[in-house]
């Protein structure tokens, strides 16, 4: 409503008597929802203040005849001002309850005697005091509800139970703001506390639903918005007006309790994972060794082959180059062949020769029998050598 | 001057007056007018209402949602597996008439008192009737459960004058002395994932080795039969080389083979000969023509 209205109501004598007896019963919220009501506001205050006398001066210009103007008079005058300057002050102390401010972030509901009235934007709003009461709401600030967690200390308030009833640690974080300050203010009493009620509740009731493994292993996200779904849809059904902006699921992991038996399965995962690589390396190992053994086995026998046939053939070519010489004169090179042949071969060989007279004669029992083989075998060099007279 | 104090105090008493008949309800509230403890009036509505100065006063309720935890106590459902359990309530004051009259100036503290012990009832009821177990809240039927108690609360609390608006439960853990016993099964549990993780690795380590080892058997088998085919294929060659190069002269290639044997198995050190002077290659050793020695020589040993 227009701010001009306020001259005639500002200017009523009722206001000074109801500022003093019309503070109702629980409607000291008034002053602490008046958040803006800090420091920048000042300067508005003494704006309004001027703008307050103003208005007084032209209502008592018209209203009460010639008192502003005539306000240098005698005595009664000067009761006259003194009354004037008092209803400055209540003036002053009306448009100072009357207007209030609106932040950006914030709506205000106004109240017409208690009925809803109208929403204040942001910027400065009125609403002449006291028929019409306003509330200011923040609406866009995120608030945030921790819930599951205690800063600082682990606490076993995160503890819920699964339907596999093994124990599940919960931490999450509600963050909300409000999307209808009317619904916010006039359908329940206690935003915060309900949205931290709704949500374990739910958070609970999920949790209640799911398997243990399920919780760990699903998708964070997937539990945040099926949580953010359902806290969304039991508050619309209080008709709230509060808006789940998002979950942020901090923890959803084993108990403190039984967090070491986890960690350590997956150390046995790990390790799994290492005897298995192990393997693979020894396997990896062990193939390459082999195929590369087989490689010189194979290359080997071809080795072999090579040199056998080539052995053959060389030996063969080497008899018919000499059988062809033999061809020709068989008698001298059969000869020549047995002796050079002999030669090498007795040359190196230890000799014992015995001549048949000595050796016994025709019957060959001689000395034969008495020779000591065994010591001739031991030292073949020395009597050897002696005995044949010959040399090495 | 007079007459203006008197004009000032009989104005003054008149607002008095007008105030005190005058009373205010919110979008939040109704409001009760009572007159000597009775109910004169009822105001569900926002908006200005007038009562007689004295004789008349004023209670206000509060019109919105109001909230009530209950505290947490152990339920058994009907398995005997016990739970802690603990719900809150969303309830709105639906009949001030009937509020008033059930909880008289205790008020809202009153009707909570009242309330809460109608929830416990309401909900030992629910979970621990027949076809409840724990699993049933332990799942997604919770939410009927969650209803039916509503439900019946919502019954019980008509004669409040209270609307109940929603229970839901909260927690529905385990009591503390079950926690621990949990605790050590999922200790438990998840040893056995430990265990079996190592079992398996060792398995498919071992299954690994296994394999390697075998196919080093069979590779290095299979060329070691390649060898001895490759092997056995060149003796034939070296064999049919030799038996076409030596065929075509049989009786030298004996002379001249034993010679090659000769050379190869006396060896020097290795050897020691007792022999004759008789034989052939001795022929000329005794006798420079060669001659008289020859005879004795065809019968040598």
């Amino acid at each position: 409503m227009a701010g001009n209205n306020g001259g005639p109501w500002g200017g009523g004598g009722g206001n000074r008597g109801n500022g003093e007896d019309d503070k109702r019963p629980g409607d000291d919220r008034r002053p602490p929802t008046r958040r803006p009501g800090d420091g920048p506001q000042i300067p508005e205050i003494d704006e309004l203040m001027n703008k307050g006398r103003e208005q007084l001066r032209v209502l008592m210009g018209g209203g009460k005849g010639g008192t502003g103007p005539g306000g240098t008079g005698g005595g009664p005058r000067i009761t006259r001002g003194t009354i004037g300057l008092a209803g400055l002050a209540v003036v002053g102390l009306w448009a100072f309850m009357s207007f209030y401010t609106v932040r950006p972030e914030e709506q205000s509901v106004e109240l017409f005697l208690g009925q809803r009235y109208s929403v204040g934007e942001p910027g400065l709003n009125f609403a002449p005091w006291p028929l019409v009461t306003y509330d200011v709401v923040n609406v866009t600030s995120e608030r945030t509800e921790s819930i599951g967690t205690v800063a600082g200390a682990p606490s076993d308030a995160g503890l819920m139970l699964t339907t596999d009833a093994n124990i599940v640690d919960i931490g999450f974080q509600v963050v909300w703001n409000v999307n209808n300050p009317e619904s916010l203010l006039f359908n329940i009493s206690d935003p915060q506390l309900t949205v931290q009620a709704v949500s374990e509740s739910v958070m609970r009731e999920i949790i209640a639903a799911s398997t243990f493994s399920s919780i760990l292993n699903r998708d964070r996200g997937a539990i945040a918005d099926t949580a953010q779904a359902n806290i969304q849809a039991t508050l619309d059904e209080y008709e709230s007006g509060i808006s789940i902006v998002r979950i942020n699921l901090e923890k959803a992991e084993p108990p403190p309790e039984v967090i070491d038996s986890f960690r350590a399965v997956q150390a046995a995962a790990q390790e799994r994972d290492r005897l298995q690589r192990q393997a693979d390396a020894y396997s990896n190992t062990v193939l390459a060794e082999a195929r590369g053994r087989a490689a010189q086995i194979v290359e080997q026998a071809e080795g072999y082959r090579a040199q056998t046939i080539n052995d053959a053939l060389g030996q063969a070519s080497r008899f018919a180059a000499v059988q062809t010489a033999y061809e020709g004169s068989q008698d001298i090179t059969r000869r020549r062949i047995y002796l050079e042949t002999m030669e090498r071969v007795l040359g190196d060989v230890n000799k014992i020769i015995l001549d048949p007279s000595v050796a016994g004669g025709e019957g060959g029992s001689g000395v034969v029998p008495f020779l000591p083989l065994n010591e001739l075998m031991r030292t073949p060099t020395g009597p050897a050598a002696a005995a044949t007279g010959t040399g090495n | 001057m007079n007459r203006l104090l008197i004009a000032l105090g009989v104005v003054g008493l008149a607002i008095v007056a007008f105030l005190s008949s005058v009373f205010v309800v919110d979008e939040r509230e109704k409001a009760l007018v009572l007159q000597f403890g009775s109910i004169a009036q009822v105001r569900e509505e926002p908006g200005i209402g007038f009562k007689i100065p004295l004789i008349q006063e004023v209670v206000k309720y509060d019109d919105r949602i109001l909230s009530l935890d209950t505290d947490s106590f152990e339920v058994t459902p009907s398995d005997d597996r016990r739970l802690v359990v603990d719900a809150f309530a969303r309830y709105r004051i639906a009949d001030v008439v009937r509020f008033r009259q059930a909880v008289g100036v205790g008020g809202i503290r009153t009707a909570e008192d009242r309330l809460s012990g109608i929830l416990n009832s309401q909900i030992r009821e629910v979970l621990g009737a027949d076809q409840v177990t724990s699993d049933t809240i332990l799942s997604s039927e919770r939410r009927v459960l969650m209803n039916r108690i509503r439900d019946q609360a919502q019954v019980s609390a008509e004669s409040l004058g209270i609307d109940i608006v929603d229970v839901r439960l909260k927690q529905t853990n385990l009591p503390e002395q079950n926690l621990e016993a949990t605790f050590a099964r999922m200790r438990a549990e998840r040893e056995r994932e430990a265990a079996d993780e190592i079992a398996r690795g060792n398995e498919a380590a071992q299954r690994v080795r296994a394999l390697a080892d075998r196919t080093v058997v069979e590779t290095l088998s299979e060329s070691e039969k390649e060898a001895q085919i490759t092997r056995g294929e060149a003796d034939a060659e070296a064999s049919t080389i030799f038996a076409d190069a030596y065929g075509a002269d049989p009786e030298f290639f004996d002379f001249y083979r034993s010679m090659q044997a000769y050379e190869v198995t006396l060896q020097g050190e290795t050897s020691t000969m007792v022999m004759t002077p008789t034989s052939d290659f001795f022929r000329f050793l005794y006798a420079p023509d060669g001659v008289g020695q020859t005879p004795p020589a065809a019968p040598a040993p």
